[in-house]
């Protein structure tokens, strides 16, 4: 085994010690990032890690992120490298300024191998919708399933052993399902916890920087690494910096499970899984209870968030105007350039969740679509916060299946896609601090569990999340360390 | 038929903050195109808007200035529509909830006071400059984001000369609370005039046309004066009023359509979701007050109250806020607050004018201005020396006691030494005693060059013929 294969933590040992270089880490992931054949790249920087990874000679004892490999999606904006959301309006677009948490690692000295690929824009939650095609799973050797979306690349690129840890971003689940998918932790902090400024936004309210690693621990270092206060994000937060007490037993945690949404799943080896890993939850000292929450409002989850994240995305992308940077397509017109731009631009899929948010937010209709959903969004902010009263924590399977087949196709109506499949949004409308993390497998393909805590107590989520890891054992799942079928 | 006019008026006021409503650029006006402009500007992907805090109280100062109502949280929205000028594709401004609503503010016109009710008062960001040429068209994203207030008023006013009062009264208020510069030809202070007829005593409101690109109060005033009389010819012509964009020709002296409304658009706005609600305190809002700088109105009635001026001088001396600025450093170094008066509207200003300058170009230093001025209440230098004591000194500022001394002009009053002076020249002119005594008077006119010759002028005229005649007549 690689020392790439391990965690960021047991990397950093070998690093202190002098077992591996950062070099050759670097190497060896720029080598497997070559070797990729499931669509993980929009671009690799291999020259500059190359000169990076030199550069970095005496280690760093209390710096975890020293000489690590890393990825991220491609709508973080980096400096002189090119960055396209994998929309074609963006061909080419080599940004400015350097989003703060690109900032924060490199000022860490982690070592960028490369920019992953998305649903364009960050809308969508299937790794089919961006410009580079479809992302394939690294589980699942046929290449017949999906990933999952839309932080799709940076799933791949940690589950395939690439790098230990990449960053992705989080609206509805986008990085939250595909770690189910993809076995990994997936993990977004409270809104506000970490500054968002650089990441190309979607829909700003719902819109969190969240990564993929490999160990609940890892996801831990790197909450605390990207997070606090940045004068360029006014929606980042100054809260104290978390303080974690990771142990095999979290006696006196109250954790609620919503009945609700257990119902709506039918996989039996997906409950039972779960099931068990409540077991070890009792085990552990935690107090488990089954809570309701109004059927309604879970069903109003997903027309919900297509409401207001249509509403807020057509606005933010509204700046792709094709008249100040893009491909330049032409025109004898201000209008025809706009015109050219987002028709060539813009795949159907873009346009039509975009007529959806100029629609909702038009006059007439204003009130009975955008402001409802707000209002329904309010509601099951409210509903949640009375959980919380009793629960420190919400813990649900994260999604009702394993990955899906490129060709499968869900019944938006049924309630295991209204609500197994939606549920974590949840974790948008609150903002809250929210974990997946993988707890089984069928059909050889990963399944994974979600941890929902209180805002900004990022700690108690992932306590709680160290304690079903050490139930599974299944810290530092790869490819590498369990091979797909 | 009788018809009046009812018209509304919508002023944007630019500010003049270090940077920009949400970004770090510079605010500016000199620098060259496309160089004041930081990412945000330019619409960049990932960039984030950051309030600024100055523009804020800039506001705040404003709002209590027009007795508006202040909001305690700070709401933005945006305002989407596509256009090159707006790199973002919306405006942030404040729709729902604007930071000053329902004020009011007082005007003089023709010597009585109007009040004129203000609607709202909302906090924004500019949208870039578009240079048109033939065939294509330039942007200067410098002025996207400056820092806007938009000042909405009721539609309380009838005429032209009531509009321009509230303009100038707007121009001041903004510009002595050194919000901005408030120059309608520089663009800083705009107004949007909305106007329409209707018959008196109606109650229904006629179709509303707007004027737009005013680049001065006097225009806001004329504009207005011509196009309520087109109106009000139609109107009696039975031909319907059309809802229209109008311009003001200076040539023509005439208002010229420019677009017709169609229907509104809709700019589907809705909360700004990267600024979070900011909650005002109470004392941030009165801390922002309690800086203001005085109003023009304030100074005024301390002018003529404590400082005795006439209205007129009082009036004059607040037109500009650097003026009033220099003429109030003036009484703190003195007391000829009526001589600083008649030089700062006088000299100084025929300076500045010919000059072509600003106040705050002005050369000469308060402290040496206050100099000259005790200089000339003590009758140390003639009028005439002062004026050319002051032509020296805007060339080569400096003390003006050490340059009268250089040129050799200062002004004696010495009782004693002129007595003594003049009695020389009496012993030296007995003949001119006898021509005196004699009834000739142009004896007089002699002696005091011959004392003028001895002194090189220097000795104060007025006192020496005082002293002159009393001598002679002891004779």
């Amino acid at each position: 085994m690689h020392w790439l294969d391990h965690t960021i933590l047991d990397i950093h040992q070998a690093l202190v010690k002098k077992t591996v270089t950062p070099l050759q880490l670097v190497e060896e992931a720029l080598r497997r990032a070559k070797a990729d054949t499931w669509n993980t790249f929009e671009i690799t920087t291999e020259a500059h890690a190359i000169q990076q990874a030199k550069a970095l000679t005496t280690p760093e004892v209390n710096n975890p992120f020293w000489g690590i490999p890393f990825v991220i999606k491609d709508n973080f904006s980096t400096q002189g490298i090119q960055t396209t959301a994998g929309s074609n309006i963006l061909n080419g677009y080599i940004p400015l300024f350097d989003a703060t948490v690109y900032q924060k690692l490199i000022q860490a000295k982690a070592i960028l191998i490369g920019k992953t690929t998305l649903d364009e824009l960050a809308m969508g939650g299937t790794g089919m919708t961006g410009h580079k095609g479809y992302q394939y799973n690294p589980f699942d050797a046929s290449k017949t399933r999906q990933i999952g979306g839309s932080s799709s690349g940076s799933a791949a690129a940690v589950s395939s052993g690439m790098v230990p840890f990449s960053l992705g971003s989080d609206t509805g689940d986008s990085v939250r399902k595909p770690a189910s998918y993809a076995g990994l932790v997936g993990f977004k902090p409270t809104w506000g916890r970490i500054s968002r400024y650089g990441l190309f936004p979607f829909a700003p309210s719902l819109d969190h920087v969240a990564y993929f690693t490999r160990s609940v621990e890892d996801a831990s270092i790197l909450t605390n690494l990207l997070s606090g206060p940045d004068t360029n994000d006014a929606t980042s937060s100054t809260q104290p910096l978390p303080v974690y007490h990771f142990s095999q037993t979290i006696p006196g945690k109250k954790i609620a499970v919503i009945h609700e949404v257990m119902d709506s799943i039918q996989n039996p080896i997906i409950l039972q899984r779960f099931k068990q890993t409540l077991e070890a939850l009792t085990k552990a000292g935690a107090q488990i209870d089954y809570v309701h929450f109004p059927l309604a409002l879970l069903q109003a989850i997903y027309p919900t968030y297509m409401t207001l994240s249509c509403a807020e995305a057509t606005s933010n992308n509204a700046n792709l105007d094709g008249l100040k940077f893009g491909p330049g397509y032409q025109g004898k017109t201000y209008q025809d350039v706009m015109m050219q731009s987002r028709t060539a631009g813009f795949s159907e899929l873009i346009k039509r969740r975009f007529v959806i948010g100029s629609f909702v937010l038009m006059k007439e209709n204003q009130q009975d679509l955008f402001l409802r959903a707000q209002r329904v969004r309010r509601m099951i902010v409210e509903n949640l916060q009375k959980i919380y009263q009793t629960y420190d924590v919400i813990y649900l399977p994260a999604a009702p299946t394993i990955a899906p087949k490129f060709t499968d196709s869900s019944d938006r109506l049924s309630s295991q896609y209204l609500i197994a499949d939606s549920h974590l949004a949840l974790g948008n409308f609150a903002g809250l601090p929210s974990v997946t993390l993988p707890i089984g497998f069928e059909q050889n393909m990963p399944f994974g569990a979600n941890i929902m805590g209180r805002a900004f107590e990022e700690a108690t989520t992932l306590e709680v999340a160290y304690v079903v890891e050490q139930f599974t054992g299944l810290k530092n799942l790869s490819i590498l360390t369990r091979k797909p079928s | 038929m009788n018809v009046e006019a009812v018209i509304g008026l919508e002023i944007h006021v630019e500010m003049q903050t270090k940077s920009k409503m949400f970004s770090t650029a510079p605010v500016t006006y000199k620098a060259d195109p496309n160089t004041a402009v930081v990412p945000l500007d330019l619409g960049h992907p990932g960039t984030m808007p950051v309030v600024n805090r100055q523009a804020i109280i800039n506001a705040i100062q404003v709002c209590h200035a027009l007795h508006l109502q202040i909001d305690s949280q700070l709401w933005f929205d945006r305002k989407n529509y596509f256009y090159p000028d707006l790199p973002k594709g919306y405006q942030i401004t404040q729709n729902a909830r604007p930071i000053g609503s329902d004020g009011w503010i007082e005007v003089m016109v023709e010597n009585q006071p109007f009040k004129i009710r203000i609607e709202r008062l909302h906090v924004e960001e500019d949208t870039a400059m578009q240079h048109h040429y033939e065939g294509f068209t330039l942007v200067d994203y410098n002025r996207a984001g400056i820092p806007l207030m938009e000042i909405v008023t009721k539609p309380d006013i009838r005429n032209g000369a009531q509009a321009a009062a509230f303009v100038e009264a707007i121009r001041q208020i903004v510009s002595f609370l050194k919000v901005s510069s408030g120059k309608m030809e520089e663009g800083s202070l705009r107004c949007d005039v909305n106007i329409s007829v209707r018959p008196v005593g109606t109650e229904t409101l006629g179709t509303k046309v707007e004027i737009k690109n005013l680049n001065s109060i006097a225009n806001v005033q004329r504009a207005i004066d011509v196009e309520m009389l087109r109106q009000e010819r139609s109107l009696i012509a039975g031909i319907p009023v059309q809802q229209e964009t109008r311009r003001y020709d200076e040539l023509k002296k005439e208002t010229i359509l420019m677009r017709k409304k169609t229907d509104a658009v809709d700019y589907k706005y809705f909360t700004e979701p990267n600024i979070v609600p900011i909650s005002l305190s109470q004392d941030f809002i009165s801390n922002a007050i309690h800086q203001s700088l005085a109003l023009a109105t304030t100074k005024r009635t301390r002018y003529q109250g404590e400082l005795g001026l006439s209205e007129y001088d009082a009036i004059q001396l607040t037109q500009d806020v650097y003026v009033s600025e220099y003429f109030d450093q003036l009484t703190t170094l003195g007391n000829h607050y009526k001589l600083y008066a008649n030089w700062l509207l006088g000299e100084i200003a025929s300076y500045l004018n010919k000059a072509n300058l600003g106040m705050l170009a002005f050369p000469i230093q308060p402290r040496y201005m206050a100099l000259l001025m005790t200089m000339v209440a003590k009758g140390d230098l003639s009028n005439k020396q002062a004026k050319e004591l002051f032509e020296i000194m805007v060339k080569n500022p400096g003390d003006p006691r050490l340059l009268a001394e250089k040129m050799n002009m200062l002004q004696i009053s010495d009782e004693g030494y002129i007595t003594q002076q003049v009695q020389e020249v009496l012993a030296a002119n007995p003949q001119s005693i006898i021509d005196f005594q004699q009834g000739k008077d142009r004896a007089v006119g002699f002696l005091i060059g011959q004392i003028m010759k001895k002194t090189g002028g220097k000795v104060n005229p007025t006192l020496t013929n005082q002293i002159l005649i009393k001598l002679l007549k002891s004779k």
